[in-house]
């Protein structure tokens, strides 16, 4: 039993060693037979500059004004899409708004705490695309009665309108690097948000340009309102003139023109 | 009356008003979507989106026949054999093989090897990119389905119409036999047709016959001149006989 048993652990160290030791010409096989690896070329950041301050700036909570004044509502400033900060300026990828809504200083301070922690700061660098909250909202304490007037300033806001870029990420960083930040960060936010891109925000503009100029439907939003057909406008919004039917308030319509 | 007067002019203490003013319209909610008015559901309907017809995908009319790529060497060399057969063999017939077991397959490839015929398979497609150039381009609608070639260096249809009598799962549908395309039909009247000796012994006796006719025909006028005449002659000998003779009787009397 115990010398068969030797026998074929000799067996297989033999042909391990026949394996092991091979002569120079069975290596070089070895190396061809292994192929070779081509590599995607690196992309290429000599253009970009990294500024001073790569990090997102600490904002303040209550603007530095002299006499806190009680607004209005002002529903308009979320409706719509955005006229501003709605393309890129220095950075490549971006939280980009999907709605109207408004950002609290507690969203900023999340959004600044986990893009700051998390991104390399050696290698990437952030932007605000908002400004410090500047908009009052008014409550009235807790308990409180109705009537006797407006309520005191709880807090400040920023509105936000479609299509607007909350913040911007540049530098030395490919998207699928930043990605899984942005959009921890786009989940939280109180309107649905999306990560893009330069290239994907392009895209999306001329998609929808594109729906505009392919339309086969005759009959356009756009050309009923103007023409108040059939007097149409009695029953719709000032605001519908500007958006052509898109939005209805701060949403956005998908897949309309 | 005072009392009644002043019960008019006074408000009632416990007076609520019949119709309450509701305020209506400027909402300031702007957690949902404002439900639409009628008329604008309509006209959203009316003014929805239509994309443009879609555009034919390339490819999708353009004939099966450009698919054939002539750089596969093997293909090429398919294309050789096919164009060795064609000058090789006097009779290429093309049958039909609808589901023909392997077993039927080769009993019948053993019985046509007796007369020297042989079974042949090429792709449909080597075949069509080889007969688009050649003088056997009407041949071409043949190659549809699964096709065999049935061949043999010598113009032998009796023998292969009734090999394949006995097969029902071989259909022919054409052959070329002499450099000639015949049709189904066209190949049962070919192997009616007797062999090329007989037909020709009996070509040469049809001419050897016409030739002895016109000179038979061209020889009857002198021929009967000539009989009519010997008659003739023998008639005025046997006459003469009679007068002689008259007259020697008249002299003896």
């Amino acid at each position: 039993m115990f010398p068969f048993i030797k026998s074929l652990v000799g067996g297989v160290t033999g042909i391990c060693r026949a394996h092991a030791h091979p002569g120079p010409l069975q290596n070089h096989l070895k190396l061809l037979a292994a192929g070779l690896k081509t590599y995607e070329v690196p992309p290429d950041y000599s253009d970009v500059i990294l500024p001073e301050k790569p990090k997102l700036k600490f904002m303040n909570k209550v603007p530095n004004l002299k006499k806190a004044k009680k607004e209005r509502k002002r529903l308009w400033d979320i409706q719509g899409p955005a006229r501003t900060a709605n393309t890129f300026t220095t950075g490549k990828y971006a939280i980009v708004a999907m709605g109207g809504g408004y950002l609290h200083w507690g969203h900023l301070e999340m959004i600044r705490l986990t893009v700051n922690r998390k991104m390399d700061s050696q290698t990437t660098f952030a932007r605000w695309r908002v400004n410090s909250p500047y908009k009052p909202i008014t409550r009235k304490g807790l308990g409180q009665r109705m009537g006797g007037g407006k309520g005191a300033i709880d807090h400040y806001a920023v509105p936000v309108r479609y299509g607007r870029l909350i913040v911007e990420v540049g530098g030395k960083v490919e998207l699928a690097e930043v990605e899984p930040i942005l959009t921890e960060v786009a989940k939280k936010l109180p309107f649905p948000a999306k990560v893009m891109s330069r290239e994907s925000l392009a895209a999306l503009q001329k998609e929808q340009a594109e729906r505009e100029e392919n339309n086969q439907n005759p009959w356009t939003f756009k050309e009923i309102i103007q023409g108040n057909m059939l007097g149409i406008r009695k029953v719709l919004s000032p605001v519908d003139l500007h958006t052509n039917g898109r939005f209805t308030g701060k949403f956005i319509l998908p897949r309309r023109v | 009356m005072a009392s009644t007067l002043c019960v008019k002019l006074l408000p009632k203490q416990g007076w609520l008003p019949l119709t309450q003013i509701v305020r209506h319209g400027s909402k300031a909610v702007t957690r949902h979507k404002k439900p639409m008015h009628f008329l604008k559901q309509k006209l959203m309907a009316v003014t929805e989106y239509i994309p443009p017809a879609r555009p034919i995908p390339p490819g999708v009319y353009s004939p099966r026949t450009e698919d054939c790529k002539e750089e596969n060497p093997f293909l090429l060399f398919l294309k050789k054999e096919v164009q060795k057969v064609f000058q090789e063999c006097k009779m290429i017939a093309v049958v039909q093989n609808n589901a023909c077991k392997s077993e039927d397959m080769i009993i019948l490839k053993h019985r046509l090897f007796k007369h020297g015929i042989t079974v042949k398979l090429f792709p449909n497609q080597v075949m069509l990119s080889f007969l688009k150039d050649t003088e056997y381009s009407n041949m071409a609608p043949l190659f549809i389905g699964p096709n065999l070639l049935i061949v043999s260096k010598e113009a032998k249809a009796k023998e292969l119409l009734t090999t394949l009598r006995a097969t029902p799962q071989i259909t022919l549908l054409g052959a070329c036999i002499d450099g000639t395309l015949l049709s189904v039909q066209g190949v049962m009247s070919y192997a009616k047709l007797p062999s090329h000796t007989v037909v020709q012994g009996e070509l040469v006796s049809g001419l050897t016959m016409l030739t002895s006719r016109t000179a038979s025909m061209l020889q009857h006028h002198p021929n009967r001149l000539s009989a009519l005449l010997q008659q003739h002659v023998k008639q005025e000998a046997t006459s003469d006989g009679h007068k002689e003779g008259a007259a020697s009787a008249e002299e003896a009397t």
